[in-house]
C-alpha cells in the first residue's frame, strides 16, 4: 500500500483528506496525507513522537492552515473553513493535553461546549453528570485545579453530552493511570456505538488497534502504512515505531 | 482632607476605568493598548463636536458618542489591526499600538479640527451644580464621575459573571484555540471586547476632559498614570487595578495638602506618584520573580503558534549570511551612506542642516538596533540617555572647558552605569514589563531632571558649541555621518564576534542559551552597556547640531515615536536606523515647506501607519523591500535548494532513513528540503 492510497472508500466517505500538506512558518510536517473515514468508522492514527499526528488532528479541525490538499467533511469542502464552522457542521476535536478552560469552572466548561447546541442544555448537562458524577461534585470547582483524570473526563464529557457527527480523540490517554486510560477507552467506545465516527491518536498502538477499523502509521509527516487495523502485525509496528511505543 | 479625598476619588475613578479597560483588553487579546489616550482623545473631541460645535443636547451626544461612534472605533481598530497582533511579539504590538496613539489624533483633527477652546465640558449639565457631601462640597462632574465608575464595574462585572457574553470572554482569555473548538467564533468575541474598550476609552475621557482639557497631551498623561495601576495589578486582576487606581487618585490629591502643588518640590513630586508606585510594585513583582512575560492562551495555542512575528527573530531566519564581502546588505549600505555623503555640499544651509540633524538622531537610534535589535528587550528609555549625555556634554563644556567632540564621546561613558543599572534591574522582567518601566524611567527622568532648572532653563536647555573644526552645517554632517558609520561598524563586529552568537542566543531562548554556559546578565549588561553609550552619543551630537540641549526635545512621548519609526523601518538593520532618522526630522519639514500646511500633520500621520504595518510585515520596510528586490533578481536564475543530509535536525522535510530504502519521502520525490533556524519539524 503507497502513501497516497486511501485506508478506505466506503460508499459513504463522512471524512476524506486528500494530499494534505501542513506547515509551521517554514517547516513543513505532513506531506501529502490521504485517509478516508466512512460514517460509523474508527480510523487509530499511530506514530512516534514527532510524525504529526497532532497536526493531522488540527488541520482537519480547522486549527492549522494546510498548504496542500483538500479535506471533505460530511460532503462538504471544509478545507478554508474556521474552526469555529467545523465545528458547527458537527466535528469535534478532543487536543491533546487536557482540553479544558483551567480559568472556567466545571459547570462553565461544559456551558461553553453548549454553545453550538440547539436542543435542551439542562438535558446535555444532565448527561455529562450521569455519565462522570465525578463532575457533578465539582461543578462550581475551576477545571485548571482538577486532576489530570478529572480534566479528561470533562473533556470527554464535553463531547460526549452532544451529538457531534465525528470525533477527533488526540492522545486522550497520555500521563493517565491504566484505571483512567479504560474510562476514555470506554467513552469513546461509548461514542462509536452511537454511531459517532472516531480518528483515534494513540500511543498505545495495540489497544487503538483493537479499538479501530482501520489504521494509518505516520512517519516524519507522511503516511508510510494503511490498511485494515487488524492487519497491523506486531513485526509492522515494530519497523515503525520501535518497540517501546508498541507495546 | 474629607475635600482632597472626594476630588481624589474623581480622578481615581477616571484612572480606574481606564486601568479596568487595559487590564480586560489586555488578559481578552494580549494586547496593552497604549493608544487607549488617542482612543479616549477620539471619542471626547467627537462627544465635543456634537455637544459644542453641533449644539446637540447631552444624552443624544453621549449615546451617540459612546455607543454608535466608539464601538465602530473599536471594532474598525480591531479589523484594520488589533485582529492581526495577537500572536505578534510584545515589541510588534507595542510599536503598532504608538503607532496608532500617534495617527489617530491628528487623523481625528484632520476631520474635525483642532479644537479651538480646550476647556471642554463633561457629562453634567453647565453650569455646573454642586452638592454638599459631610460638609465638603463636589460638582457635578465629579459626581457624574463616581457614578460613571459604579455603573461600569456594575455592567462589567455583571457582563462578565453572569452572561453567556461573559463567559465566552472569559473562555477567550483561558483558550483562543479551545474557545473556536466550542463553536464560538474568537474574532466576534474580540470585536465585541475591542468595541468595549473603546467605549470605556471614550467614557474616561470624556470625563477627564473638564479637568484636564480635551488634549492628547494631557490625556496621554493621565492615561499613562493609570498604567500603574494595570502594573500594579499584574496587568490581569481587574479588582487590584481598580483599588490601586483609587488609592492612586486619593494619594494624588491627599499630598497637595501637604505639599503646595505650586512649589518647585511640589511640581516635581506630585506628577510623579503614579511612576512612583508603578516603580514600588515592579521592584516588589520583580524580587519575587512575578513580573515574567504573560504567555497569551493555554498549551494548545502555543502549539499551534508559528512564528511570533518578532523582528529580531525574522531577521534572523531570512537575513541569510552576512559574512559575505558582496553581501547584498552590505552593498545597500554602501549605496545608502554614499547618498547620505553626497547630500550635503549639495543642499542649501538649511536643510544640510536638517540631514546633519537627521544623522544625529541616526545614531541615537543605532541604540535601539542593539537593545532592542540585537538584545531583544524592549528599552522605551533610549532617548532619556540621549537626552543624559546632551545634558551631561554641555555641563562638562561649560564647566569644564572640554572641546564639545571629546566631552560627547567621553561623558557618553558616564552615562554607561545607569543603563547597566537598569539593565540588571529588570533582567528578571518580562519584555511588557521592561517597556512600562523603563517609560516609566524616562517620564521620572524628564520630570524630575530635564524639567528643572538649571538643566530646563524655559526650554532652551544649556548651549551646547560645535566643535571648531564643523562649523558649518556640511561640515557637521559629514561628521556625524563618520560617527554613525564608526558605530555602525562596531555593531556589525560586534554581532558578528562571539558575543554577538551569544546575543542571538539569549534572542532566540534564554533558557536555551543557560544550558550553553552562556551568562546571561552577562550579555545582557554588554548589550545595555554599549547601547547606553551609543545613546548617549546621539544625544550630544543632537545638541550640538541644535545648539542647545533643547530638553523637551528628549520627552519618553518622543522616544515612543523614535522607536515606532525605526522598526517600520527595520528594527536590526543599520541602513534603516539612517533611513529613520533623517526621515524623522526631513519629512515633516518638507511637508510643511512644500504642501499645504493644513497636511503639516500628514508625516506624523504616516509614521503612525507605518507602524501599524508592522503588524502585517514586522521584519520592517527596509527588510521588506529587500527581500522584494532580491526576490526580483531571484526569478532570472533558480534559488539553490540547500541539501540537508539525512536526519538532520532541524531540516523542515523527512529524510530517508537508511534503515529503510523502501519508503518514499519528499526528499525522494524531489521536494526542496530547507534548513530551518530552530525550526520545529
Amino acid at each position: 500500500m503507497t502513501t497516497s492510497e486511501s485506508v478506505s472508500v466506503g460508499s459513504t466517505s463522512l471524512l476524506r483528506v486528500e494530499g494534505l500538506a501542513v506547515r509551521y512558518g517554514a517547516a513543513q510536517s505532513l506531506f501529502d496525507v490521504t485517509i478516508d473515514i466512512p460514517v460509523n468508522g474508527t480510523l487509530a492514527v499511530l506514530g512516534s513522537n514527532g510524525a504529526g499526528k497532532s497536526t493531522l488532528a488540527r488541520a482537519v479541525s480547522g486549527l492549522v492552515p494546510s498548504c496542500g490538499g483538500r479535506i471533505v467533511f460530511d460532503g462538504k469542502d471544509i478545507t478554508k473553513w474556521s474552526p469555529t464552522r467545523i465545528r458547527r457542521a458537527g466535528l469535534i476535536h478532543m487536543p491533546e493535553g487536557r482540553g479544558v478552560f483551567p480559568g472556567l469552572t466545571v459547570l462553565e466548561n461544559l456551558r461553553m461546549a453548549l454553545t453550538t447546541e440547539k436542543g435542551s442544555k439542562e438535558e446535555c448537562l444532565e448527561r455529562a453528570f450521569t455519565l462522570f458524577p465525578v463532575l457533578g461534585q465539582r461543578r462550581r470547582q475551576l477545571a485548571g485545579t482538577l486532576s489530570g483524570g478529572e480534566q479528561q473526563m470533562l473533556s470527554l464529557a464535553r463531547a460526549l453530552m452532544v451529538s457531534p457527527k465525528l470525533v477527533i480523540a488526540d492522545e486522550m490517554s497520555l500521563g493517565l493511570a491504566p484505571k483512567l486510560v479504560d474510562v476514555v477507552f470506554e467513552s469513546i467506545g461509548r461514542m462509536r456505538d452511537a454511531g459517532v465516527a472516531v480518528l483515534m491518536i494513540e500511543q498505545f498502538a495495540s489497544r487503538a488497534l483493537g479499538f479501530a477499523d482501520q489504521a494509518i502509521i505516520l512517519q516524519r509527516g507522511s503516511v508510510t502504512w494503511a490498511g485494515r487495523a487488524d492487519e497491523a502485525g506486531e513485526e509492522l509496528l515494530h519497523a515503525y515505531l520501535g518497540g517501546a511505543t508498541a507495546a | 482632607m474629607l475635600s482632597y479625598v472626594l476630588a481624589g476619588l474623581g480622578l481615581g475613578s477616571i484612572y480606574a476605568i481606564a486601568a479596568g479597560s487595559l487590564v480586560i483588553t489586555y488578559v481578552a487579546s494580549g494586547i496593552f493598548n497604549l493608544a487607549f489616550a488617542a482612543m479616549a482623545y477620539a471619542v471626547a473631541r467627537f462627544y465635543y463636536f456634537l455637544l459644542v460645535e453641533e449644539d446637540w443636547a447631552i444624552v443624544p451626544a453621549a449615546v451617540v458618542s459612546l455607543f454608535v461612534f466608539a464601538p465602530a472605533l473599536g471594532m474598525f481598530l480591531y479589523a484594520v489591526l488589533f485582529r492581526h497582533l495577537r500572536l505578534r511579539s510584545t515589541l510588534v504590538k507595542l510599536m503598532a499600538t504608538v503607532g496608532l496613539s500617534v495617527a489617530l489624533p491628528p487623523l481625528v483633527n484632520l476631520w474635525l479640527e483642532q479644537p479651538t477652546d480646550p476647556t471642554a465640558p463633561g457629562l453634567a449639565p453647565r453650569p455646573l451644580a454642586t452638592f454638599q457631601v459631610f460638609g465638603s462640597t463636589i460638582n457635578a462632574d465629579q459626581l457624574t464621575t463616581y457614578i460613571g465608575l459604579v455603573v461600569v464595574l456594575l455592567v462589567g462585572v455583571g457582563l462578565l459573571r453572569f452572561t453567556n457574553v461573559g463567559l465566552k470572554v472569559r473562555a477567550l482569555v483561558d483558550s483562543e484555540a479551545l474557545t473556536s473548538l466550542s463553536g464560538t467564533s474568537p474574532g466576534r468575541v474580540s470585536l465585541g471586547v475591542w468595541a468595549a474598550s473603546a467605549t470605556l476609552a471614550g467614557l474616561a475621557g470624556i470625563l477627564i476632559a473638564p479637568t484636564a482639557g480635551l488634549s492628547v497631551g494631557s490625556m496621554t498623561f493621565l492615561m499613562s498614570a493609570a498604567f500603574a495601576a494595570v502594573v500594579a495589578a499584574k496587568l490581569r486582576s481587574l479588582p487590584l487595578a481598580v483599588g490601586v487606581a483609587l488609592v492612586m487618585g486619593v494619594a494624588t490629591n491627599v499630598v497637595q495638602k501637604y505639599i503646595d502643588p505650586s512649589s518647585d518640590f511640589g511640581a516635581a513630586v506630585v506628577p510623579s506618584i503614579p511612576f512612583a508606585f508603578m516603580l514600588l510594585f515592579l521592584l516588589f513583582y520583580a524580587l519575587r520573580g512575578q513580573a515574567g512575560d504573560l504567555v497569551a492562551g493555554g498549551a494548545l495555542d502555543r502549539a499551534i503558534a508559528t512564528q511570533g512575528g518578532d523582528p529580531t527573530v525574522v531577521s534572523a531566519v531570512t537575513g541569510g549570511s552576512n559574512r559575505r564581502v558582496l553581501n547584498p546588505a552590505v552593498i545597500a549600505g554602501v549605496v545608502i551612506v554614499g547618498i547620505v555623503a553626497f547630500l550635503p555640499g549639495q543642499l542649501d544651509r538649511f536643510w544640510s542642516g536638517l540631514l546633519a540633524g537627521g544623522i544625529a538622531i541616526a545614531i541615537a537610534l543605532l541604540s535601539y538596533t542593539l537593545v532592542t535589535g540585537e538584545g531583544g528587550m524592549v528599552w522605551l528609555s533610549q532617548i532619556t540617555f540621549a537626552g543624559g549625555g546632551a545634558v551631561l556634554a554641555a555641563e562638562l563644556v561649560r564647566n569644564q572647558g572640554w572641546d564639545p567632540l571629546v566631552a560627547v564621546l567621553v561623558g557618553a561613558v558616564f552615562i554607561v552605569p545607569v543603563g547597566v543599572v537598569l539593565g540588571l534591574l529588570t533582567i528578571r522582567l518580562g519584555n511588557l514589563y521592561i517597556a512600562l518601566v523603563t517609560l516609566t524611567f524616562g517620564s521620572l527622568i524628564q520630570v524630575l531632571v530635564f524639567g528643572r532648572d538649571p538643566f530646563y532653563n524655559f526650554g532652551s536647555g544649556q548651549a551646547m558649541p560645535r566643535p571648531e573644526f564643523t562649523t558649518t552645517n556640511d561640515d557637521f554632517a559629514y561628521l556625524a555621518l563618520i560617527v554613525f558609520c564608526v558605530l555602525a561598524v562596531l555593531i556589525v563586529n560586534v554581532r558578528r564576534s562571539t558575543a554577538g552568537l551569544a546575543m542571538s542566543a539569549v534572542r532566540f531562548s534564554e533558557n536555551g542559551a543557560k544550558t550553553l554556559g552562556i551568562s546571561v546578565v552577562q550579555t545582557k549588561v554588554l548589550v545595555s552597556g554599549l547601547a547606553t553609550y551609543t545613546a548617549a552619543v546621539g544625544g550630544g551630537f543632537i545638541a550640538m547640531n541644535a545648539g542647545s540641549t533643547l530638553p523637551d526635545s528628549f520627552n519618553p512621548a518622543v522616544g515612543l515615536i523614535w522607536l515606532a519609526v525605526l522598526v517600520t523601518m527595520g528594527s536590526r538593520s543599520i541602513i534603516a536606523a539612517l533611513i529613520a532618522g533623517i526621515m524623522f526630522v526631513v519629512m515633516p519639514q518638507v511637508f510643511s515647506t512644500y504642501v499645504d500646511s493644513d497636511y503639516a500633520d500628514v508625516p506624523v500621520i504616516l509614521f503612525g501607519l507605518g507602524a501599524l504595518g508592522l503588524a502585517l510585515h514586522p521584519e520592517g520596510v527596509v527588510a521588506q523591500t529587500g527581500n522584494n528586490i532580491m526576490r526580483l533578481f531571484g526569478r532570472r536564475k533558480p534559488a539553490p535548494v540547500t541539501q540537508v543530509p539525512p536526519g538532520t535536525p532541524g531540516a523542515s522535510g523527512p529524510s530517508a532513513g537508511t534503515s529503510d530504502p523502501a519508503l518514499l519521502t519528499p526528499a525522494a520525490r524531489g521536494e526542496a528540503a530547507t534548513i530551518t533556524a530552530g525550526g520545529q519539524a
